[in-house]
């Protein structure tokens, strides 16, 4: 598990296959390969008014990481990550009656995923509800495993094939973490980060309560 | 495969047989003469002593040889079978079986591998020859002392090269051996795995810190691949039969250049990649950074 970047990749008038077939194309003319698919999804749960002030849990799931559930708790002062097996989801399941879903907030990034180098890069396509939203594209260095050694290297690569949309500064949920040691549930931290933009984006009804920093 | 098994045992068996039986022959020739043999022709008993014992040695490698022979080599790698199911065991107490398991077939797998090349080594040089034609005192005098120096020194000299740079993680799994084998961590960028052979270094193979730390297995990392390549480099350029711990020390003093592995741009093209990969050449003088493609 190396340093992941993710970054949103502007629509600009276009459909979401459109966007995934010119970036495809673009590194593979690099010399990237093919790897499969990849998927991220995102379900989120809110505590029923009997147990008092609201809380938020994000259920996320990884391919890369297909035996983990990833769990984010948000209590509105502090955001708790909780890495765990299979089990939870069935063990949210069993909690209905005190975290109910969320209605419309099923959001799942899926796409192309490709190795190039020791590099692996995924083209998602962002869907809520089965509603297309916008791209993400997933950058890993996998040799790497602190964020601010490589960020320079990273962002020169992405830069490369993303143009002038390529990012220019660390993802926000990683500016305090530079110089940790990156584990999977960052990547998912990112993911959420955006997802919950993407949310927002689509009226008053779906504002949800900013992300920690 | 249960007659199999009970040659095996039969084979072991002798094998343990045979090495208590030298054992005997290496005590009585230690112990020389004991008072038990009585006060006259003490040496003569002795040496009937000894003679027994070699006979019995003698026999018992026959019986080696004969149960070794009854032995059918294992026709290829093993199968893991059913257990390869363990790994999607849910139960916490059981889930640790599955990564024995796999620890267990690796072992064996290479166990395997190197006994096979044992084999045809032990075979081509068989023990029947003489070693007299090496032993002339002429070669003893051109050999070096390099390679058969005392512990002790090989450690100090170790220590003191994790003294130098404090971004620098020495350990030796066994320390105070002949040919020591070191993990050197540097920073949190990466792992070298370096054989010594005497006071020389004669293997280095990079890794992620991620990575297992054998000596054999290379990374599955393009970028420490090339820099496992580069450092075989460095070595045969630093290596020097005259000062052996003067190119100890230089080649760690450039191989600590490796610190910004990750970081820093090429010298001469001022980019962070090139085929993907960021520079993994250090100049041997001035350690600065360059690609492959632009040293
Ligand atoms: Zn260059």
């Amino acid at each position: 598990m190396g340093v992941t970047i993710l970054a949103q990749f502007p629509v600009e008038n276009k459909t979401g296959p459109q966007i995934i077939e010119v970036l495809s194309k673009r590194i593979c003319a690099l010399g990237a390969t093919p790897q499969g698919q990849f998927l991220v999804d995102c379900e989120t749960f809110t505590s029923v008014p009997a147990l008092g002030h609201q809380r938020t849990v994000h259920v996320l799931h990884n391919s890369e990481q297909p035996a983990t559930v990833f769990a984010l708790l948000e209590t509105g002062t502090k955001t708790i990550p909780l890495v765990t097996d299979g089990l939870f989801d069935l063990l949210i399941m069993k909690m209905i009656s005190f975290y109910q879903s969320k209605k419309h907030t099923k959001t799942e990034s899926k796409g192309p995923r490709f190795e190039i180098g020791d590099f692996s890069v995924k083209l998602g396509t962002v869907n809520i509800t089965s509603n297309f939203k916008g791209i993400l594209v997933e950058v890993e260095y996998k040799p790497c495993v602190v964020p601010a050694m490589c960020w320079d290297l990273i962002m020169e690569f992405m830069q490369g094939f993303l143009g002038s949309s390529g990012p220019t500064a660390p993802p926000a949920f990683l500016q305090n973490r530079m110089q940790e040691i990156y584990s999977p549930i960052d990547t998912i931290q990112q993911y959420l980060e955006h997802f919950t933009i993407f949310r927002k984006s689509t009226g008053p009804t779906m504002v949800m309560r900013p992300q920690q920093p | 495969m249960d007659r199999d098994i009970e040659q095996l045992n039969s084979a072991l068996n002798s094998v343990k047989i045979l090495r208590s039986n030298v054992r005997r022959v290496f005590e009585s020739v230690s112990n020389g003469l004991r008072a038990d043999h009585g006060e006259e022709i003490k040496e003569n008993r002795y040496i009937l002593e000894l003679q027994e014992l070699l006979t019995t040695v003698n026999n018992n490698l026959r019986d080696v040889e004969n149960s070794v022979a009854n032995l059918t080599p294992p026709p290829g790698a093993f199968n893991l079978g059913n257990t390869t199911y363990l790994s999607q065991e849910t139960t916490q107490d059981r889930q640790q079986l599955y990564g024995q398991l796999v620890n267990s077939y690796k072992w064996t797998d290479k166990i395997r591998e190197y006994s096979a090349l044992a084999g045809n080594i032990l075979a081509s040089n068989s023990f029947n020859k003489t070693y007299k034609t090496f032993g002339t005192t002429k070669r003893r005098k051109t050999q070096t002392s390099n390679h058969n120096v005392p512990p002790e020194i090989i450690e100090n000299l170790i220590t003191s090269i994790d003294r130098l740079f404090s971004d620098v993680t020495i350990t030796a799994s066994r320390p105070f051996v002949p040919n020591p084998v070191i993990q050197v961590a540097l920073g949190r960028v990466l792992r070298a795995v370096i054989a010594f052979k005497g006071l020389m270094i004669e293997w280095v193979v990079v890794k992620a810190l991620s990575e297992g730390s054998d000596v054999w297995t290379e990374s599955r990392y393009k970028v420490f691949r090339k820099v496992t390549e580069n450092c075989h480099a460095a070595m045969c350029h630093f290596h020097s039969p005259l000062m052996p711990d003067l190119a100890v020390r230089s080649f760690m003093h450039w191989f600590h250049s490796y610190i910004t592995l990750f970081s820093a741009p090429c010298k001469r093209c001022s980019k962070h990649l090139h085929s993907n990969l960021p520079p993994t050449w250090r100049d041997l003088r001035s350690l600065e950074p360059y690609h492959e493609e632009c040293k």
